[in-house]
């Protein structure tokens, strides 16, 4: 520590510098034990500045970038990184032919369907199955078998076809002689098949090929082409219609009494009869959780005996009714059965038809939200039964498929393997699209901090995304464009980037100014006046140095 | 200076006196020390009786006293407090342990101020040393001045730290450096900001060394350093073994550190870091801190001769720009003040200072009581009321500073005693 000497020797105040009699106006020049001791002052400060301000402010407030693969995830955005195909093997079972035979017919109709076909996407490949196979397993497809639709061919009177209801099993029977012959380059049989086939998956080939016109970053050329702007409209009527797509459903059964009465209902045994096989058959691709409810005199928002077109959307009554919107995360599908002779006043045939089939006089269907059911019960019923049950409960089911996006032909094993390839091949275009929007996000803002967890989110997203890409048409693929779908929201919607999404570098002088400012201003003027004065002194010596040389 | 025995008789009725006043104030009125230790002027976060209680509930039922997040004290508080009656049955132990730490705040204020360390250093004598009040009197001043009783009322723990600073100060002066630093490490436990006065500690126990054992002021840094470092890893190491975890460390000084509890007190930094913006918080949080540390090195060098001046102007700058401040830093500092009288006529704004502190402290209270209360107010009202406070002290600390700079000064320059002169 440097030893200010000074005040030893003036424990006996006496003047230790003598001065001029100009030193009246002129204050005595500084001891250089003060300069130095200044001089200390100003280096303590500017020490902790420099020393422990500069890494702090350097440390806290640069922003984290983690690196993200910009070019990739436009790529996905785009679609240059993956070509939605769905490529269907469809086995043909024809035990009662020769193989030469089969294998002739499957080429030809493998010809016809190349024909038909205008979109690469959707592409359906015959292939013969192995003839030693027992058509009793074939018929029970087990979740492996990579084929989705089997035609088995019989031989019959004349040429029909008809799709088993349990199995996705296409039966044809031909007329013997149908059989072309080796040399053949066309048969009546061949084209009949095809144009079943086309018929058959005729629903999905629609909707994949909307879905993929509805995703406008798509190239031209992927694009499908034929889509009607008539068949475009009742499928984005449909997609509205439908829930977005969640791996569990919540379904909240209630029963609404305008009195005291019914007060019980048997809704769990009629659940477990009418329902639950179709939830089942769901399941590889939903999980659905289920709660009821009673509410006695609930009063509906209108109150008129018929209920016309308009009166349905303010029917339910969301003020008063219990109806919560969403119970642990999952979307709520809500299924009111209301006890009343309400009857709904249907609207003239030609409109029901364009309509659907969704309004019945006692049912209607409210797009993502659920379905509403009117029950007329006489006055002094306490107990719903489950045989009452029955008419409301296969009209949920049913409703319940429409809002899940099932498409509406064909038999249900085939609608339900069909749903599953529509949600992957929806869920992959939309996590495609939300890796695009992150990337454009993070390149318009450079000032936004990406945090490491959403570098993670994106690579899981882009590894989860070619997973599925590269097994599209299978039940793989649903998992895995699920887990890219959930990991490119969450990476997008990252709540430390969100707060900062604002924060034009404008704002920063808003924030340091007002508080470093008063701060700074005496450092700096500190530290200027110790330099100048340095400065002078320097001179000051080296003049005298000169002027001592000269002498 | 009367004759000892006198003197002492004197000094035990003071303390006599003190301990009545405080007794009859706790019985007469039975209701006020728990309204005290809710008024957010004497108890903060980090001090808080109320907050002691629960800590100890939790303790006493083998639970981390940390859980919760309502606990921010020293570890070591629980055992001392458990070892006690409850203070809802008993009350009376809790207020007799109280009062016994206020008067040995005095005493050892007294030996400081007996000592003439605060008009005559090893480096400097004030030629004004004549002029000075006698230990009894600051004593008396301390014990007597309403901060200190409101603070001893309210049973904030920051009592223990200001025993446990003015002790090391004293020891210091006293030639016991080693038992400085004990109780400094001690200080620095309970509150962790008072290790900030280590520097200047180090300077007052170095000059009151014999002059023989002042040979190499490294050897002394270093021995003394080890000291307290020791002390602290003690005590960690107590605390670890009591809670059982490593926790407390995030809990009591963490919590200071980040200022994660914004409950207002009388500082400046709770409506501040409100209103900062979640990105900017860290950065601002490191400037606060360093610009309170930063005053100790300045100082140190500027006032090298009189290290007992450093220590009272940091005491006075901490209770001003400390994260938790309450009145009780500010009693401390009011404590030693009265060691320089000599130099109160040298101060410019002595009637300013009293009168913006006293308006302070009047309408801090209604201020607050409009806010919270009554809803008439909202924060900026306590909020500028505070930074009236705060102007007050710094106006304080400031004039202090003047008036012992131009004391300095007037031994190198006599002829200018008693003119004006004009600061550049």
């Amino acid at each position: 520590m440097a030893e200010t000497t000074t005040t030893d020797s003036v424990v006996i105040p006496e003047p230790v510098t003598t001065y001029d009699d100009g030193g009246r106006k002129q204050p005595p020049p500084e001891k250089a034990a003060d300069v130095r001791r200044r001089t200390l002052v100003i280096v303590s400060f500017w020490l902790i500045v420099l020393c422990l301000g500069l890494p702090i402010w350097w440390q806290t407030t640069t922003i984290y970038r983690a690196k993200l693969p910009l070019d990739e995830m436009l790529d996905w955005a785009d679609g240059r990184a993956c070509r939605p195909v769905f490529p269907l093997r469809i086995s043909v079972e024809a035990n009662d032919l020769q193989h030469q035979e089969a294998q002739n017919l499957v080429r030809l109709t493998q010809h016809a369907l190349d024909d038909l076909n205008d979109f690469a996407g959707h592409h359906l490949r015959l292939q013969l199955a192995s003839s030693g196979r027992p058509s009793e397993t074939t018929a029970e497809t087990d979740e492996d078998d990579t084929s989705a639709l089997t035609i088995r061919l019989v031989q019959g009177d004349s040429t029909a076809s008809a799709l088993h209801p349990h199995s996705p099993v296409l039966d044809i029977t031909y007329p013997p002689n149908s059989i072309p012959t080796q040399t053949s380059s066309s048969s009546a049989l061949a084209s009949y098949i095809a144009t079943q086939l086309r018929s058959t998956f005729a629903e999905e080939q629609a909707i994949i090929s909307y879905l993929l016109s509805t995703t406008s970053s798509f190239p031209a050329e992927q694009r499908p082409q034929g889509l009607t702007p008539e068949a475009a409209d009742a499928l984005a009527k449909r997609t509205t219609r439908s829930l977005r797509y969640s791996p569990t459903y919540h379904l909240t059964f209630s029963l609404f009494t305008g009195g005291h009465l019914p007060s019980s209902w048997d809704i769990e045994a009629a659940v477990a009869e009418f329902m639950k096989p179709v939830l089942d058959i769901l399941t590889p691709i939903h999980n659905f959780t289920i709660d009821t409810q009673i509410q006695l005199y609930a009063t509906p928002g209108v109150q008129s005996q018929v209920l016309n077109k308009e009166d349905l959307s303010s029917f339910v009554n969301a003020a008063e009714w219990p109806l919560s919107p969403s119970i642990g995360g999952a979307p709520t599908v809500n299924f009111i059965v209301y006890i009343g002779n309400q009857t709904i006043g249907l609207p003239t045939a030609e409109q029901a038809g364009s309509d659907g089939a969704t309004a019945t006089s006692q049912s209607w269907l409210v797009p993502q939200w659920g379905t509403v059911y009117l029950l007329p019960l006489p006055e002094d019923k306490a107990h719903v039964s489950a045989s009452t049950l029955k008419q409301p409960l296969l009209t949920f089911t049913s409703h319940l498929l429409s809002l899940l996006g099932t498409p509406q032909s064909g038999s249900l094993p085939l609608r339900l393997s069909t749903l599953s390839r529509i949600r992957s091949a929806d869920l992959l275009l939309r996590a495609s699209s939300t890796l695009g929007s992150l990337a454009r996000l993070s390149l318009a803002l450079p000032s936004i901090s990406i945090p490491s967890s959403v570098a993670d989110g994106v690579s899981k997203t882009m590894s989860h995304l070619r997973l599925a890409c590269d097994t599209l048409g299978t039940p793989g693929a649903l998992y895995h464009a699920r887990v890219a779908e959930e990991e490119a929201e969450r990476a997008f919607f990252e709540k430390s980037m969100v707060g900062q999404l604002y924060f034009p570098d404008e704002h920063k002088i808003a924030v340091y100014l007002p508080l470093l400012g008063p701060v700074g201003v005496p450092l700096v003027m500190g530290l200027l006046n110790e330099l100048k004065a340095w400065r002078k002194r320097r001179r000051e010596a080296v003049d005298n140095g000169k002027a001592k040389k000269e002498t | 200076m009367n004759g000892g025995e006198v003197t002492l008789g004197r000094t035990a009725r003071l303390y006599i006196g003190a301990a009545v006043l405080r007794l009859a104030l706790f019985t007469i009125f039975p209701g006020l020390p728990d309204l005290l230790t809710g008024r957010v002027e004497v108890s903060t976060p980090v001090t808080s009786f109320k907050r002691l209680q629960e800590g100890l509930f939790l303790y006493n039922h083998n639970v981390s006293p940390y859980d919760g997040g309502v606990y921010h004290q020293a570890p070591l508080f629980l055992p001392l407090f458990s070892l006690l009656p409850s203070s809802a049955t008993f009350p009376i132990f809790t207020y007799l342990l109280y009062v016994a730490v206020d008067l040995l705040s005095a005493d050892a204020l007294l030996k400081i101020a007996d000592s003439g360390e605060a008009v005559s250093s090893r480096l400097f004598t004030s030629p004004r040393r004549e002029k000075r009040w006698s230990g009894f009197v600051i004593a008396a001043v301390y014990l007597f001045n309403p901060f200190t009783i409101a603070t001893c009322l309210g049973r904030s723990t920051s009592v223990f730290t200001t025993c446990a600073i003015l002790h090391a100060i004293s020891k210091a002066i006293a030639g016991a450096p080693i038992s400085a630093m004990i109780a400094l490490s001690f200080a620095s436990y309970l509150s962790m900001y008072p290790l900030l006065l280590l520097p200047p500690l180090l300077l007052l126990g170095y000059d009151r060394r014999p002059a023989a054992d002042r040979t190499s002021p490294i050897a002394f840094t270093s021995k003394h350093v080890l000291v307290v470092a020791g002390i602290h890893s003690a005590l960690f190491g107590m605390s670890y073994l009591i809670t059982g975890s490593w926790e407390f460390l995030r809990s009591t000084y963490g919590v200071q550190l980040t200022l994660s509890d914004l409950t207002p007190n009388v500082g400046l930094w709770w409506y501040f870091f409100i209103e900062m913006f979640d990105s900017f918080r860290s950065f601002f949080l490191a400037v606060f801190w360093l610009h309170l540390s930063s005053y100790v090195g300045g100082l140190c060098v500027r006032i090298r001769t009189q290290p007992l001046v450093v220590l009272t102007l940091l005491l006075g700058i901490f209770a001003i720009f400390k994260p938790y401040p309450s009145i009780a830093d500010v009693s401390l500092f009011l404590a030693m003040m009265p060691l320089y009288r000599h130099v109160f006529p040298l101060m410019r704004y002595t009637f300013v200072v009293a009168a913006v502190v006293m308006y302070a402290t009047f309408l801090g209270p209604a201020f607050y009581h409009l806010w919270i209360y009554a809803g008439s107010g909202n924060a900026n009202f306590f909020y500028a009321i505070t930074l009236v406070w705060g102007l007050g002290l710094s106006l304080m600390v400031c004039d202090l500073t003047f008036a012992i700079l131009r004391d300095e000064w007037e031994v190198e320059r006599p002829e200018m005693v008693g003119k004006e002169i004009r600061q550049i």
